[in-house]
């Protein structure tokens, strides 16, 4: 339960809501609220937007675990919280504040990352995301993202690649992977997630092409795809050659190497690759 | 939040230089013109060898492709085989010691060479699978195809490497 200063009793209607919140019934509380950050006496009041946050946010947390659909609660949430922040001056409501927004933040994080599961919503998932990193960085503004977004947008590139493989090598899904692991690289390079699932991600895209050709096509047309995927194995390798640069016995590099220079007709480059991992297993 | 790597083993056991080769040699049984003789029964590709990928590829093409009216039927020997008649012999890199057989044994019968080591279309293979710029491509020798009994037009010139 959240203490609030009770110096502010003079307008009946806060007042009202506020008991309201304490009893925690916080539909009838809502309405009041409403009234009160209009009303002039108490618009202007940092503890009408405070009390106001925290019926919204504890209305959020009743309509269930992660609720997409009553997002705007939590939304209204947050920013009663940002303009109660705004009007304390006196900072009487600083921690109870922070405490809400870092609440909310957490639970934009949480949707954030339960929406990565579901295609259609790649978009709301980034949305919920940024809107963590706006909450935490309003409450830490030294707070480093950087491993954050590492994290997200791995996950979002191996869950989308994984999309890919499982919906018949649909493009969206693909495209959707290989954008969320080149944002991992740009933050770290080195990256040996992100270089191995691009690294399969594009060999998986040349030798599906090669698959799914039909025997009738002519050799023109075979030209074509065997050029096309050329391209995507060549786009493979340099992904999978820096993972072999950063760990030289990772056996997925050597594998990866060996099948994607055998798919590039360079058997002996890809010999050269199935030694090196035959005498690493032997090794082990 | 966890993630992981995706699973590269799925793609990286299906060899897509088979798929290649069967599409090759699916293009060559209609690129050419066998002599009459051959044209009844079943229209039989024989390998010379072992690349169990490319038996299991060409298997699958032969449930569901023929050539004109022939059923196609993929064949697997350790070495040349008397008692069968084949329209395609293909003599993988480990059987290339045989295309001297194979040329005399085959000649005039309506039988295509096809070989997979540097050199051999200018010694007795009318089709020679070689690599160019990482992609599969073949030599071609019109004079040794027509030592085998084979017909085609000037059409293949134009997409091979052309040896005479």
């Amino acid at each position: 339960m959240v203490v609030w200063h009770s110096n502010y009793a003079q307008n009946d209607l806060l007042f009202d809501a506020q008991k309201l919140c304490n009893e925690k019934n916080y539909e009838q509380a809502i309405p009041m609220l409403e009234k009160v950050i209009l009303h002039p006496e108490t618009k202007n009041d940092p503890a009408s937007w405070h009390i106001r946050s925290y019926a919204y946010l504890q209305t959020y947390k009743q309509s269930g675990p992660a609720n997409t659909s009553k997002i705007s609660l939590l939304d209204t949430a947050m920013s009663s919280a940002l303009k109660s922040i705004a009007l304390d001056t006196a900072k009487g409501y600083t921690d109870n504040n922070n405490a809400f927004i870092k609440n909310g933040a957490a639970t934009y994080y949480k949707l954030g990352t339960i929406l990565l599961q579901d295609s259609l919503n790649t978009s709301k998932s980034e949305m919920f995301y940024q809107k963590y990193k706006k909450y935490t960085a309003i409450i830490n503004p030294t707070f480093d993202f950087k491993q954050k977004d590492i994290e997200y947008y791995n996950t979002m590139g191996s869950i989308f690649a994984d999309q890919y493989m499982r919906n018949n090598f649909d493009q969206k899904h693909g495209d959707i992977a290989k954008t969320a692991l080149l944002k991992v690289l740009e933050l770290d390079s080195k990256n040996i997630s992100a270089n191995i699932n691009l690294g399969i991600l594009y060999y998986n895209q040349g030798a599906t092409l090669m698959k799914m050709m039909d025997y009738d096509v002519d050799l023109a047309q075979l030209d074509v795809i065997q050029e096309n995927a050329k391209k995507l194995f060549k786009q493979s390798l340099p992904f999978m050659i820096k993972v072999y640069e950063l760990d030289p016995k990772a056996e997925r590099a050597l594998e990866g190497l060996q099948g994607i220079y055998s798919a590039l007709l360079d058997e002996e480059k890809a010999n050269e690759f199935k030694q090196k991992k035959e005498a690493l297993n032997k090794k082990q | 939040m966890a993630f992981s790597s995706l699973s590269f083993e799925s793609m990286q056991n299906y060899d897509t230089n088979a798929k290649r080769k069967a599409v090759f040699l699916y293009n060559f049984t209609k690129l050419f013109d066998w002599p009459e003789k051959m044209k009844s029964g079943n229209f039989i590709i024989l390998i010379v060898g072992t690349n169990p990928s490319l038996n299991q590829e060409l298997s699958k093409m032969a449930s569901s492709k023929q050539v004109g009216n022939q059923k196609l039927e993929i064949k697997n020997t350790a070495t040349l085989d008397p008692s069968i008649k084949p329209h395609i012999i293909y003599l993988l890199t480990e059987s290339s010691d045989l295309l001297k057989d194979a040329s005399s044994k085959y000649k005039g019968n309506g039988t295509l060479i096809v070989t997979e080591k540097p050199g051999l279309a200018k010694q007795g293979a009318a089709i020679n699978f070689v690599v160019a710029d990482n992609k599969q491509a073949f030599e071609y020798s019109q004079n040794n195809a027509k030592k085998g009994g084979l017909k085609t037009g000037d059409g293949l010139n134009g997409l091979a490497i052309v040896v005479d």
